[in-house]
């Protein structure tokens, strides 16, 4: 194997903050930070802390930063977003940045990975950045499960009692627990676009159509939808959708659930509308066709698809106004126990097993 | 004391030639062996340049005009030995040696113009986002950008059609969400 250099790897990364940035950055712990160059390979293995200010006037609710690799591939990017966060003005705040990158060595210099801004949401849903990553439309998707699940968990309170929080806790913590999850790789397929029926369907290959649990209060209703399914490989998924609200539409996501051979049913993920561009009028139909193949597998095995049902999960209007299932919605139906809890709830019930229920009490009074 | 699975193990797995259960094990281990992890990275480069290595080029031309004037000569050899036979009409060697040379001739051109290995092909595939325990990691070439769970914690991970994976954990009483694009 080639010689190993030991390189800086506080060096390798460059940190840009805007200069009109209502977040100001305080430190970076760079930890047990490594970068090496063995035998014409950099290995890059960040485990950063950034301590960031909120030097605004309003009280910062979430906070996302683009993290880019130099020269790593086209596009290839990723961002690190803190949600479920209350910070007063002047206070601080920490963001871990934990990347490994490997890549060969190449003839250009300069840091090798980029953190920046791409935004911060603010409690009264406003919002500072340049959004390169939509994570305006993120986060206030976040921000309003958090208030969702903190009104119904105050309600609980109000209405059972300690107890009554105690047990909806240890529920949740179990649904955390025994929810079932799938491992996915996605790429691309390079089907023709607009291309409204499949096509070129190879042997072993079969069109699945999707079913629906039509939930009674969303804005948007999908209407008919498939997928291309090889085995344990679900390619182009197409859905079609309408609009039956009375307001336009600019942004809509499908749950996609999964029903394995033994009748396992997983949430494989979400269809979300194509095109950023995407303004979906009252009471018209459009299309979701996300060009890619998502091949699944749980604990190393592959999972064969037999069924696949999906639900409207969010919905973002024209106003920038944003729909998500209501608690009854999600408890009426299976979605309680397939579907990831908010960022809230996961955040509310790791203060409840780790600091217990006056905690947790305390937490819910804060807002 | 932790057991690391053999170089040639490590290997294979980096290849994408470990048995089936080979892989399961190697994967797991990785997972949460730095040290495995890096070696499996330097296989994988290692096997990108053994890749990138190109034979060196063929003069197909000069090769194909060799071919034709051997099979020009051979068969002017044969329409000799046929003029022979004919005056003879038995068994001759030099005729069984002409044909010879002829077959050999002639399964040579085969072999010289069976198709060189698809490297192109190979080498074009796109990138692939995967969901692993540690993180989430992207794909291209030798080249891999991973977003790692801190401390190695267990994460939610969601997946976008659109071409996103997004993994989320607690982790000192806050959120995290990683998110990496495929574009």
């Amino acid at each position: 194997m080639g010689q190993e250099t030991v390189l800086d790897p506080a060096s390798s990364v460059k940190i840009d903050l805007p200069e009109n940035s209502p977040l100001a950055l305080i430190s970076t712990n760079m930890g047990d930070s490594r970068a090496s160059n063995r035998g014409g390979t950099i290995v890059l293995d960040l485990h950063m802390a950034l301590t960031l200010r909120n030097s605004g006037a309003r009280r910062v609710r979430g906070v996302t930063l683009l993290i880019t690799a130099q020269e790593f591939a086209p596009g290839g990017k990723g961002s690190v977003a803190r949600p479920c966060i209350d910070v007063p003005s002047g206070e601080q705040f920490t963001v871990p940045v934990d990347i490994r990158l490997v890549r060969p060595v190449q003839q250009a210099g300069g840091p090798l990975v980029r953190v920046q801004l791409d935004g911060v949401l603010f409690d009264d849903l406003s919002f500072f950045g340049p959004n390169r990553l939509n994570s305006q439309r993120a986060m206030t998707f976040w921000e309003t499960e958090a208030q969702r699940d903190r009104a119904y968990f105050k309600h609980v309170l109000q209405a059972r009692g300690d107890k009554g929080l105690g047990e909806e806790m240890l529920q949740s913590i179990a649904r955390q627990a025994e929810r079932p999850q799938l491992n996915v790789a996605l790429s691309r397929n390079g089907r023709a676009t607009g291309s409204i029926v499949p096509q070129g369907v190879a042997a072993g290959e079969h069109v699945a159509q999707f079913a629906f649990l039509k939930l009674p209060n969303a804005p948007v209703q999908p209407v008919e939808g498939w997928a291309e399914i090889a085995g344990n490989e679900a390619r182009s998924p197409q859905i079609e959708i309408v609009n039956q609200s009375g307001k336009p539409v600019r942004y809509v996501e499908i749950g996609w659930m999964v029903k394995d051979k033994e009748g396992h049913e997983y949430l494989a993920g979400s269809v979300p509308g194509s095109n950023s561009a995407m303004l979906l009028p009252a009471g018209q139909h459009s299309r979701l066709l996300p060009d890619t193949t998502l091949k699944f597998s749980r604990t190393g095995k592959p999972v064969e698809i037999q069924g696949m049902t999906g639900f409207v999960s969010q919905v973002e209007f024209a106003d920038g106004k944003v729909w998500v299932p209501s608690r009854e919605d999600l408890k009426s139906s299976a979605l309680l126990r397939i579907m990831a809890p908010s960022p809230e709830e996961q955040r509310l019930a790791d203060i409840y097993s780790k600091r217990g229920l006056a905690a947790l009490v305390a937490e819910l009074n804060r807002y | 004391m932790k057991t690391h699975p053999s170089e040639a193990d490590l290997a294979l797995f980096a290849g994408g030639e470990a048995g089936r259960l080979s892989r399961f094990f190697v994967n797991r281990h990785v997972r949460e062996c730095r040290e495995c992890m890096d070696q499996v990275n330097r296989f994988e480069l290692l096997r990108l340049e053994l890749r990138e290595f190109e034979p060196p080029p063929h003069d197909w031309n000069r090769l194909a005009a060799e071919m034709r004037a051997n099979i020009h000569v051979g068969l002017e050899a044969g329409e000799c030995v046929r003029l022979a036979a004919a005056e003879q009409r038995g068994w001759s060697p030099k005729l069984a040696v002409a044909l010879a040379s002829l077959m050999l001739l002639v399964g040579a051109s085969f072999l010289l113009k069976s198709p060189a290995p698809n490297i192109a092909v190979e080498q074009k595939a796109g990138a692939v986002l995967e969901s692993t325990g540690s993180g989430l990691e992207l794909r291209h070439g030798s080249s891999s950008l991973t977003l790692l769970n801190h401390d190695g914690v267990a994460a939610d991970q969601t997946v976008s059609a659109q071409g996103e994976i997004r993994a989320r954990y607690v982790d000192g009483g806050a959120v995290t969400i990683n998110n990496v694009y495929l574009e």
